[in-house]
């Protein structure tokens, strides 16, 4: 009793109370700093963590609610859905060690698909769009059922963040994708009714040029009849016609000296995209740098003559 | 005419730049503090005596912070008892929420489609974020500690009694709002936990008589939790109880000016309060002593909170976030906060005390209302009623122990009581040596699964490092022999151990067949993702017919369930 009495009566000195105190507001304030420096490092770990999780969150629903089409090892089903998991489709990513030993994920070969179909955006971006939005066309008949909209915002019953987490499981098949030739393909657009292109015959070399434009990525931008369709840069269906227009104009300035034919303008064009920036883009005006300067570097002559020429027939 | 500035020329010229200077800034120090100057608070910190006239008064009488707090404390209340200073605790919790709050309500929309993004961003792409976030919730969960105490021991010790009945009456109110406090500060989150835990919170509201529905949309904004009933909750979490909150700190603060802390009950005559009437001997003063304790106080404090929220430890396990809200699952045993537990347990009442559910009969036939009803909605605002008076109904004058028998029983009889409904108001209710009242867990194959998969939370499974989740199928036995896979092999030796011990159940409907089986299969799904899944193969003891029961979890390489 004598004990308790002694505990319930303690009043520490003052001497104890300023030195645990001190102690303390030390201890805090090392707590703190401590935890500065740690996040340094433990930021980017748990967001590791938390897209990890979102690929596990992903995998549930995608059991839930895709494998019934697309197949539970996501290689797709014939006559009902294409494979998700392949290749073709996304493309390959590569882990590697960042900083604060954060794995990135690096693309190691685009997606074809996505050049197939023209689209500008990402593989993610596309897997997020179609799983919410759907598609709403039967594809010409090769599919059963159109791809339903999955998102609340178009019906479905996917919240947005459910629509992240199941795409976020589809893309992570793109560290190792399968690739055997039993998946079952998309099939290419247009196919099964979409008006042929011209019917002059190209020249090798020509035909050669017109396989650049997707290779090389020309597609992601601008827009040729039955060939590629992008949306950013001006379209290329008649550039040779303009491009025989722009040199004779008064404004027009070249890079080095006045390109005197439409080839000479093509071929400087993707070289020195800011040498004579067109005035009408599919979003409005065009704006300069937003073509890559690089073309004059990546392309080889070959290659940069083959896309000349074969520019040159669009007419 | 005066020029500005007359006066500093003036005195630089006499006294010279540095004591210029330095007279000048105590002065500015001295304003600062309402009456000290910087020699003043040196004295202060250092515990000297104070010098004659004492200019340590001044704050209390000059500046406002200090006005609120007494000038002189008797000295019997300056030991650890009578207050172990838990108002003083409560007070500086209060600030500490407000600090950390004020800090995560800048990285927080409160929207459905934004609040859990702004969560998961607050832990890993704020500085501080995540430290922020665990000191908030260890801060809350203490301050309702603290606060419970404070009210237990004002009881104890009788203080409540006369002239302090309003004080105490305030006190319950902030009980109440502390509660409220750390209740709606629950939905923000906007987990499966927050989500749940509001909608079995506002559900009580709900099943009230005549009232509750109407509450219970006013709460939600709309029949059920959305976008509204965030906005409302998140306006109540941070604008609507704060303000009450700082308003009665504020009253309860002045009626401790005003009354002095009440003396350790025996010191008083009966029916008599001398607490602001103290002897100059016996005095005292609140600087230094009072002031250097509280500075020392809120320093171990902190560093306590720092130290719970910044390292992993046992105690707090750190602020949890549980997968996006999701009104179509509910996630099995879902629970309130825990300080709402025994509310959870009256609720339970009618199920294990059958005399009582009589009881309960006599009611419903007279006025319609469900023995369910009774114990959870009507009795707990009657309890809180009874708190609210209990100064006004004592009719004992008296504070002293020996005299006041009747009231210390039924207070820890209270306590017991609340104690005991809080355990029965856990999914798996009180331990079985305390007759395992409250067990509402479902049928053993489902709580097999359940215990190895939860549907939130930390889970078994997922605590096994990924590299030693080896793909394959594994019947659950008592000696599993997967190689280089201890982790694992401990998991399926547990799981045979839950089965055994529910197969020799008492209770023949939570029973789990002789017969049953159970496997778990590893698969590999993409590069850094296996799938665990759980099969308990059965045959229903009713019907003979065989029965099984999949849950599957997905683990991903780096989620970080493992802490491998």
């Amino acid at each position: 009793m004598n004990l308790f009495y002694k505990i319930i009566t303690y009043k520490p000195g003052i001497t104890l109370r300023i030195l645990s105190g001190l102690v303390s507001f030390l201890v805090m304030l090392s707590v703190c700093a401590i935890t500065g420096i740690l996040d340094v490092t433990q930021l980017g770990a748990r967001d590791q963590n938390f897209k990890a999780r979102s690929v596990e969150a992903g995998a549930k629903l995608y059991s839930l609610q895709c494998s019934r089409c697309h197949g539970l090892d996501g290689k797709g089903q014939d006559g009902i859905a294409p494979a998700l998991n392949t290749e073709f489709f996304l493309g390959r990513n590569e882990a590697k060690i960042g900083d604060n030993n954060v794995i990135e994920l690096v693309t190691a070969k685009p997606s074809e698909r996505m050049k197939e179909i023209g689209w500008s955006g990402t593989v993610l971006n596309y897997i997020k769009g179609v799983t919410a939005a759907g598609v709403p066309l039967k594809s010409n008949g090769n599919w059963a059922e159109p791809h339903p909209t999955f998102a609340q915002a178009y019906g479905g019953n996917l919240r947005e963040d459910e629509i992240n987490n199941v795409s976020d499981f589809v893309n992570n098949w793109a560290l190792e994708p399968y690739t055997g030739e039993d998946a079952i393909k998309a099939f290419v657009p247009g196919e099964g009714g979409a008006p042929k292109p011209t019917a002059v015959p190209l020249t090798a070399e020509q035909e050669k040029g017109k396989g650049l434009i997707a290779s090389k990525g020309c597609n992601a931008c601008h827009a040729i009849k039955g060939v590629a369709n992008g949306l950013v840069g001006p379209g290329l269906n008649k550039i040779y016609t303009e491009a025989a227009t722009i040199i004779t104009q008064a404004d027009y300035k070249g890079s080095q000296g006045k390109a005197t034919t439409p080839e000479e303008y093509i071929h400087e064009s993707i070289v020195a995209p800011n040498a004579y920036v067109y005035p009408k883009c599919p979003q409005g005006a065009c704006v300069p740098n937003i073509m890559p300067q690089t073309f004059k570097d990546t392309l080889t002559a070959d290659e940069l003559s083959a896309l000349v020429a074969y520019l040159s027939t669009l007419k | 005419m005066a020029i500005i500035g007359q006066k500093l020329v003036q005195q630089l010229k006499t006294t010279g730049v540095k004591a210029t200077l330095a007279q000048r800034l105590d002065d500015g120090f001295t304003r600062f503090t309402s009456g000290l100057n910087w020699n003043d608070v040196r004295g202060v910190l250092r515990g000297d005596p104070p010098a004659k006239p004492n200019p340590r008064v001044k704050p209390h009488t000059e500046g406002f912070w200090f006005h609120i707090r007494p000038t002189f404390y008797h000295e019997a209340v300056t030991t650890l008892y009578p207050t172990f200073r838990l108002g003083f605790l409560s007070a500086w919790l209060f600030i500490l929420e407000t600090i950390t709050g004020i800090y995560l309500m800048i990285f927080y929309t409160p929207s459905p489609g934004a609040a859990y993004v702004n969560m998961i961003d607050i832990m890993t792409n704020v500085p501080y974020g995540k430290f922020m976030r665990d000191l908030h919730r260890v801060g809350a969960e203490a301050m309702v500690i603290v606060v419970t105490l404070h009210m237990w021991r004002t009881y104890i010790t009788a203080s409540y009694k006369k002239p302090r009945q309003f004080t105490w009456f305030t006190g319950v109110l902030l009980l109440i709002i502390t509660m409220f406090l750390s209740f709606s500060g629950y939905l923000l989150p906007w987990d499966q936990l927050a989500f749940w835990a509001v909608t079995i919170g506002t559900s009580m509201a709900d099943a009230a008589p005549v009232v509750g529905p109407t509450v219970n949309v006013l709460l939600r904004g709309a029949p059920e939790i959305g976008a509204g009933g965030l906005l409302r909750f998140y306006l109540m979490h941070v604008l609507l109880f704060p303000l009450i909150g700082a308003i009665f700190i504020g009253v309860h603060y002045y009626k401790v000016v005003r009354w002095g802390i009440s003396l350790p009950p025996d010191m008083d005559a009966v029916g008599e309060d001398t607490a602001r009437k103290v002897d100059m001997s016996k005095r005292v003063n609140f600087m230094p002593d009072i002031l250097t304790n509280e500075i020392m106080y809120v320093g171990v404090g902190f560093a306590i909170l720092a130290v719970l929220s910044a390292f992993s430890n046992p105690i707090f396990p750190g602020a949890p976030l549980e997968n996006h809200s999701n009104p179509l699952v509910t996630p099995l045993h879902t629970v309130a906060p825990w300080y709402f537990y025994w509310l959870q347990g009256m609720i339970k009442i009618p199920h294990i005390i059958p005399g009582i559910s009589l009881l309960d009969g006599l009611f419903a036939n007279g006025l319609g209302i469900t023995p369910k009803t009774f114990w959870g909605i009507m009795i707990p605002p009657i309890i809180i009623v009874l708190l609210f008076v209990v100064p006004y109904i004592d009719p004992n004058p008296s504070r002293r122990y020996k005299d006041r028998k009747v009231a210390l029983v039924l207070g820890v009889a209270f306590e017991a009581l609340i104690l005991f409904l809080s355990l029965a108001g856990r999914p798996q209710g009180v331990p079985t040596w305390l007759s395992g009242f409250g067990d509402v867990r479902g049928d053993a194959a489902t709580e097999v699964a359940q215990e190895f998969i939860p549907d939130e939370g930390e889970s078994k499974i997922k605590e096994i490092p990924y590299s030693q989740l080896v793909e394959g199928e594994y019947t659950v036995s008592d000696n599993p022999q997967v190689a280089d896979a201890p982790k694992l092999n401990e998991v399926i030796k547990e799981i045979n151990e839950v089965m055994l011990q529910l197969k020799g159940h008492a209770d023949p409907a939570r029973k789990l067949a002789t017969d049953a089986t159970t496997t778990l299969s590893i698969v590999k799904l993409q590069q850094n993702l296996k799938s665990a899944t759980i099969t308990v193969k059965y045959t229903d003891a009713t019907t003979g017919t065989p029965k099984q029961l999949i849950k599957t979890a997905w683990v991903h390489e780096s989620s970080g369930f493992s802490h491998e």
